[in-house]
């Protein structure tokens, strides 16, 4: 296994953790009753900043996520792994493990900086697969 | 360079990734960087582009969620054939002219460019799938 296909095997699983620190306040906040409904209705108290932000940085994983994904397997497929890709990849994974807590606290500007740095690791993975 | 379709999804995620940097330019220019940067807990509206761009990047972001595994597929089960080459290259077009005229508020056009984009997807699903019948 490529050092990329590791790092994005373990960004995956820090997407199941981030997962469940989403769902576990959720479910205390809004109920499981109104969780495992089909929620046609807002719920009648929304979720704390902590939870919301949780959902966010979620979310916002997904997005980084799927661009992650391709470079990875474009990097691997194309036999362009070299110590830059290797290292972007395990920088990537630094940054979307510390954007988590930065939301959390609303640590600010740091949280944007620190999705800064991972969006530019998958920029730069990107260009090398294709160059 | 256009003609391998992993080559093709490469430059579509680059291009996604400029749609977002975009994106969060235009926010800034609506709403500042200090409340992008902020952990945003009450929603500002964007203002009328930056909002069609965040509805351009979440649309292109499931455009690139789909098109990935189809890509994989016929890559990883060898089934390339000049056709799928061409189906990626309309879907890469096809996605260019949806981000420009999502943001332009351009209707029909860009309803049409976003069916062309997903037909094309809906060829290399067909083509992975049916491989080991050929």
């Amino acid at each position: 296994m490529s050092p990329e296909l590791t790092a994005l095997t373990l960004a995956a699983l820090l997407q199941a953790l981030q997962f469940a620190l989403f769902a576990i306040p959720a479910n205390r906040e809004l109920g499981p009753g109104y969780t495992m409904s089909a929620r046609d209705r807002d719920p009648s108290r929304p979720l704390s900043d902590k939870a919301a932000r949780l959902q966010r940085a979620l979310n916002n994983h997904f997005e980084g996520l799927i661009l992650f994904t391709i470079a990875c397997v474009a990097i691997t497929l194309a036999d362009k792994s070299n110590a830059l890709t290797a290292a972007c990849a395990f920088t990537y994974l630094g940054a979307r493990t510390l954007y988590v807590p930065a939301y959390y606290y609303g640590l600010n500007p740091w949280r944007s900086l620190i999705w800064a740095v991972g969006f530019l690791a998958t920029l730069l993975m990107l260009l090398a697969a294709i160059l | 360079m256009l003609h391998s379709e992993p080559h093709l999804l490469a430059i579509y995620a680059l291009l996604v990734a400029v749609t977002i940097v975009v994106q969060v330019g235009a926010a800034a220019m609506t709403v500042g960087l200090p409340y992008l940067s902020s952990p945003r807990d009450a929603q500002k509206p964007l203002g009328t582009v930056p909002e069609r761009l965040r509805r351009t990047v979440d649309n292109s972001v499931t455009a690139l969620a789909l098109v990935a595994p189809a890509v994989l597929l016929i890559e990883i089960g060898g089934v390339a054939i000049p056709q799928t080459v061409l189906a990626m290259q309309i879907f890469v077009a096809a996605r260019i002219a949806f981000a420009v005229l999502y943001p332009l508020g351009i209707p029909y056009a860009r309803t049409a460019v976003w069916a062309a984009g997903f037909l094309a997807t809906l060829f290399l699903y067909l083509i992975a799938l049916t491989a080991p019948l050929r």
